[in-house]
């Protein structure tokens, strides 16, 4: 089965032809797949070339070189566009319109067929709180509103691929929550959903995989897991014990005592493996041992500080 | 496929912003004016006096026929200056609203080429223009048909031309307001041209006072390049008046530019990166 989606040596320099080194390298030779049904978020700092890519990814602005595939298909060819959804960031609808017709004027443009929109018109607007503000025009709209407006538009001609460029900018914690829900509930009905955002915790809280972007380029990508547990050591936990920390002491082990046991540090498996030996031909019994996990923030801080 | 989406937001959009109201106001308001207070005083088909709104007006001995023709003559003629300056400041907002950031995005992430786009834009803002001017173009003529029983065909015709001295100078707007993104931009490109032409439609009489011919060669070029608003505004007058047209040149030249307009909004519109 072919990626949902898939960037291929994308790279983007902005042209300044008004100044002497006025080229700006947005993107440099950014490749990476996202297989379908997954929740995929791509994380950096400002200025790493996230939103870019996604508006190569629809068409919106163009690749210096390179290319980018939905389901197998280049986006040069448009068509594949009318099973994609897009949430930009900072949306902004025509201000005469409704909520329901900023529904049916987007819906429409995407292709699919009236019936079909009216229906899931109504199944958002309700799904997202905007049923009693659905014939109130969207200039009228609190920022949170329009936040859920244009994430109702995203998915109103039931897409496929789903893009979200800070879904839950402007948002308050019960509508992040719901925003989050339903990415579980699209991902688990197939749908694939690439989240682009800087805000961590909600990337680790909802992203199956992710990407770190810095100055353009991809410097790391994997699973959740495989990104905070890396090279983050291990813990072995035991029950204090007479001359424990002396002998602790003596084989130069890195320890903690927190309410009557010893977290003992180990940098990697086997130095963690030799400790629990060692304790173990010591009599000392072992409580637990735990993989430390990082939190994605210190990985984030770690990367875009290093490379 | 055909998705008339963008078309008819246009109108929609025209529609809540009061613009095509304000256009069907003042054409309304024209029509009953000439229709509710506009009586005409003939015998034998020669005119004897008008009264407008209880005045009594001083008219020339003229026929009926005259008399009307000259008073839609002169009505185009207010129509096409001032209604056109008036529509292009009305229009020159479609094109920077649609561009705006996180406005455009919504646009151009659907599976629908950018040309579509921008022609749909286009085709909206004329159409409203051409139900305006053919409302009011249709309705004096009806009035003032009824009235005196003339029915000068030259005057509903003229809206044609009418609508064409708009959409020359709407490619205008939509090519400068497309590059810049600004609407004032767009509007005084328009408005310079509008404003310039009658000067350029006099350089057979301007170029001799030059005393270069390189000047004298650009003025005639600027006037061979540039859309032929004010002749076309003439065009109209000649054909109510029943008057001789030459309309090939004026129309095949004005067209031609805001042919090369639309497609220099076209390919930059398509290249450009939102």
């Amino acid at each position: 089965m072919s990626a949902a989606f898939e960037a291929i040596s994308v790279s983007k320099t902005f042209r300044r032809w008004w100044k002497e080194s006025g080229q700006v390298h947005a993107l440099d030779d950014v490749s990476f797949a996202v297989e379908p049904g997954t929740i995929f978020g791509l994380l950096g700092p400002n200025g790493a070339g996230k939103t870019t890519l996604v508006k190569i990814a629809l068409t919106i602005a163009r690749p210096t070189t390179g290319e980018a595939r939905l389901f197998g298909q280049s986006v040069r060819s448009r068509s594949i566009l009318s099973r994609v959804g897009y949430l930009p960031e900072n949306p902004r609808f025509p201000v005469h319109l409704t909520a329901r017709q900023v529904l049916s004027f987007y819906g429409s443009l995407s292709g699919a067929d009236m019936k079909r929109i009216r229906a899931n018109s109504e199944k958002w607007l309700e799904r997202l709180g905007l049923t009693q503000w659905a014939t109130t025009r969207v200039s009228k709209f609190s920022k949170g509103m329009n936040e859920r407006l244009a994430f109702a538009q995203a998915l109103v001609h039931d897409p496929d691929f789903i893009f979200l460029d800070e879904p839950t900018d402007g948002l308050d914690p019960l509508g992040r929550a719901e925003v989050r829900n339903i990415c579980r509930e699209l991902a688990a009905a197939g749908k694939t959903i690439f989240i682009n955002s800087h805000i961590l915790a909600e990337i680790e809280l909802i992203c199956d995989r992710i990407a770190l972007m810095k100055s353009g380029r991809i410097i790391e990508q994997g699973t959740i897991a495989e990104l905070t547990t890396s090279r983050g050591g291990y813990e072995v936990i035991v029950a204090s014990a007479e001359g424990l920390s002396a002998w602790l002491t003596e084989h130069r082990l890195t320890y903690a005592a927190v309410d009557g046991h010893f977290h003992v540090q180990a940098a990697d498996r086997s130095s963690a493996n030799a400790v629990i030996d060692a304790l173990r031909q010591k009599g000392v019994e072992i409580e637990s041992v735990n993989a430390k996990r990082r939190t994605l923030e210190t990985v984030f801080l770690e990367k875009v500080s290093d490379v | 496929m055909f998705r008339p989406g963008v078309l008819l937001d246009t109108f929609l959009e025209s529609f809540r912003n009061k613009m095509f109201l304000f256009f069907f106001v003042i054409s309304s308001l024209i029509v009953a004016s000439i229709g509710l207070f506009l009586n005409m005083d003939a015998v034998n088909g020669v005119m004897q006096g008008v009264e407008f709104l209880g005045n009594e007006i001083r008219v020339p001995a003229l026929t009926v026929q005259r008399w009307v023709q000259m008073l839609q003559a002169g009505l185009a003629m207010l129509v096409a200056t001032v209604g056109l300056f008036l529509a292009l400041m009305a229009t020159s907002t479609l094109f920077p609203q649609m561009l705006q950031k996180g406005s455009i995005d919504l646009l151009l992430c659907r599976p629908v080429s950018r040309w579509r786009i921008a022609t749909a834009r286009f085709a909206g803002g004329v159409g409203i223009m051409t139900f305006n001017a053919a409302y009011l173009f249709v309705g004096v003529w009806l009035v003032l048909g009824l009235k005196s029983d003339v029915w000068n065909r030259g005057f509903p015709l003229s809206t044609f031309l009418a609508i064409f001295a708009f959409v020359v100078l709407f490619s205008v707007v939509m090519m400068v307001s497309v590059i810049t993104e600004s609407s004032p931009a767009g509007a005084l490109a328009a408005y310079t041209i509008l404003i310039f032409s009658p000067i350029l439609a006099a350089h057979e009489r301007i170029t001799p006072a030059f005393s270069n011919e390189l000047y004298r060669r650009m003025f005639r070029s600027m006037y061979w390049l540039l859309p032929k608003s004010a002749e076309t505004i003439g065009a109209m007058r000649r054909l109510i008046l029943g008057q001789p047209l030459e309309l090939g040149w004026i129309v095949g030249t004005s067209l031609v530019y805001a042919l090369a307009c639309y497609v220099v909004t076209i390919v930059y519109f398509t290249r450009k990166d939102y």
